[in-house]
């Protein structure tokens, strides 16, 4: 008798369908990260039942397969495989296909053909509309006094030929089509072949109350001093936006840099790319998506929430700044209450008030909040080290553990201390203050007092003192903490 | 006996090895430890296996021949 088929082929079947399912039920299922983050344990699920299948058949003393997987079943565990590695890669925006210049090795077919594109120059009012269509090529849009549109720039067409190149160029034209007040910058560029591709870099400026809408598949947005709203998207391509006065939506595929700066109202982006470089934004931040960069914010005035596959994090306002590198997430000077959740990431927050929740799967957390009084503290970490420095002003009650850990104490008699099989709890209080509770599955915690440069410094007065006083005071406390040393 | 489990361990060859690489795919995408530096091990598993395969084998080959069916 034939042992029957595995059951595994069609619960492998089953799953993918529900996966599938998933996604045209509920369209913001992430289908593609899920697949790339996860595809390996479809292989390990798949091997585990076939292990279990054939262990059945042996103590039940059924007749054995000869091999466990056919040649078929390698030929679709080569492809699941390859289709895995594929969705990573392709999501990620710096792969090495892209670093090596394939994409461009791809499209260095024919030479470049170098058009002028005649300059244009339009009266319209004070605040039109300005909308950029599927473009493709660099374009700097600035905002300037008065009521006029003018667009200066040039073409590059790739063609084998001159011929094709000049029948390209002539489909091509740059036209500005005014309706009402909305103006669309037109550049055709959808009407040649993909033999011919024309890139058009623009310089376009606009009367300084313009919002701006566009859409780009290719290439570098560079937009200054406009009052108005500004919508982006782009396939692919940097954005660098400064001087605007109002909302700002960003959408990118993939992009190397997405810098603002100077924005006066929102500032909203989604998407994949790698490096982010927020500065001095006075509305509300956004960022959801996937950034493998490194993502900056700096001086932002408003709430800033940050979500990717990674983190998510929710801060009152940024002072100075925050930082994610790959794997590290660094925060100086901002206000809370700040709300962390992240996996394989050391965190490092300096200088921060209105409370602390922070829940990290695996990574060191080093935390100072730098200044009194102390906000309320919930910080887990399931593998990784914890260290606290307190001003030595600060009241507060402690409640910390470690299941597999050491726990380092600076503060004394006043907190107590006891072993717990491998790991270890410290508790108690010093003066009045708000609840802090550390917790480590495994990892060490430190709680030592911090030397006492930041928390007095914040107070206006401090900032009044001259130069010379600072110094010697500094110089008075390095006294003093020398003698309590001792 | 010992030729029923020589054709356990090679009909279990092929899921503990699809186990193996499923593994190390898992490593390298939380990037834990790179493919790069792990692929070796499936080479290790695949000896490891035969070898214990060629050990539970009957001493002569002749013996094999009939067995599995009975």
């Amino acid at each position: 008798m034939r042992p029957r088929a595995s059951v595994a082929g069609p619960l492998i079947l089953i799953a993918i369908g529900v996966l599938f399912l998933l996604h045209t039920v509920l369209p913001n299922f992430p289908i593609v990260d899920v697949v790339a983050q996860y595809w390996p344990y479809l292989l390990i699920c798949w091997g585990i039942i076939l292990l279990i299948e054939i262990s059945v058949r042996a103590i039940r003393g059924r007749p054995l397969p000869t091999s466990g997987i056919s040649g078929g079943g390698w030929a679709v565990v080569v492809l699941i495989c390859f289709a895995g590695l594929a969705t990573y890669e392709v999501r990620r925006s710096d792969n090495w296909w892209r670093r090596v210049g394939f994409e461009h090795g791809m499209e260095a077919l024919g030479d470049e053909h170098d058009y002028a594109v005649n300059s244009l120059q339009k009266t319209i009012g004070k605040t039109p509309h300005i909308v950029i269509d599927a473009f493709r090529g660099d374009a700097k849009i600035s905002g300037i006094d008065g009521t006029e549109i003018t667009l200066n720039g040039h073409k590059v067409v790739r063609a084998l030929q001159a011929r094709e190149a000049d029948f390209a160029n002539q489909q091509t034209p740059v036209e500005l089509v005014v309706e009402g007040n909305t103006v669309t910058v037109r550049c055709n560029q959808a009407k040649t072949g993909v033999r011919t591709p024309v890139t058009t870099d623009l310089e376009i400026s606009v009367p300084r109350g313009a919002s701006l809408e566009a859409t780009g598949t290719e290439g570098d947005f560079d937009v200054s001093s406009l009052s108005g709203n500004v919508d982006i998207s782009s396939d692919n391509g940097g954005m660098r936006l400064e001087d605007v006065d109002g909302n700002v939506k960003i959408d990118t595929r993939r992009s190397d840099l997405v810098r603002c700066t100077n924005v006066k109202g929102t500032v909203d982006l989604r998407g994949h790319g790698s490096d982010i470089e927020l500065e001095k934004i006075s509305g509300q931040v956004t960022i959801n998506g996937d950034y493998t960069g490194t993502v900056s914010l700096r001086e932002v005035a408003k709430p800033v929430r940050v979500e990717n596959m990674r983190t998510q994090m929710d801060v009152e306002q940024v002072a100075g700044e925050i930082r994610f590198d790959r794997g590290s997430l660094n925060a100086q000077n901002v206000m809370g209450p700040v709300k962390v959740t992240t996996h394989a990431t050391d965190v490092s927050l300096d200088g921060f008030s209105g409370g602390l929740e922070l829940s990290v799967d695996k990574g060191d957390v080093d935390l100072r909040p730098g200044q009194v009084p102390l906000g309320k503290m919930m910080v887990h970490t399931r593998s990784g080290n914890i260290e606290l420095a307190l001003p030595e002003s600060a009241g507060f009650a402690l409640t910390a553990t470690t299941d597999h850990g050491d726990i380092e104490n600076e503060f004394g008699e006043m907190l107590k201390q006891r072993a717990q099989g491998p790991g270890a709890r410290l508790e108690g209080a010093v003066g009045t203050g708000p609840e802090l509770n550390l917790t480590t599955d495994r990892g060490s915690i430190t709680v030592r007092k911090s030397s006492d440069e930041g928390a007095p410094a914040k107070q206006p007065a401090a900032q009044m003192r001259t130069q010379q006083a600072a110094v010697a005071l500094n110089a008075e406390r390095g006294i003093e903490a020398t003698s309590s040393f001792r | 006996m010992n030729n029923r489990r020589a054709l356990f361990v090679q009909a279990v060859r092929g899921p503990i090895l699809l186990v193996t690489v499923g593994v190390l795919f898992a490593m390298h995408q939380a990037g834990v430890l790179p493919f790069s530096r792990t692929w070796p091990l499936i080479i290790i598993v695949i000896g490891l296996l035969k070898l214990i395969e060629r050990m539970l084998m009957p001493q002569i080959p002749a013996a094999s021949a009939g067995g599995p069916t009975g």
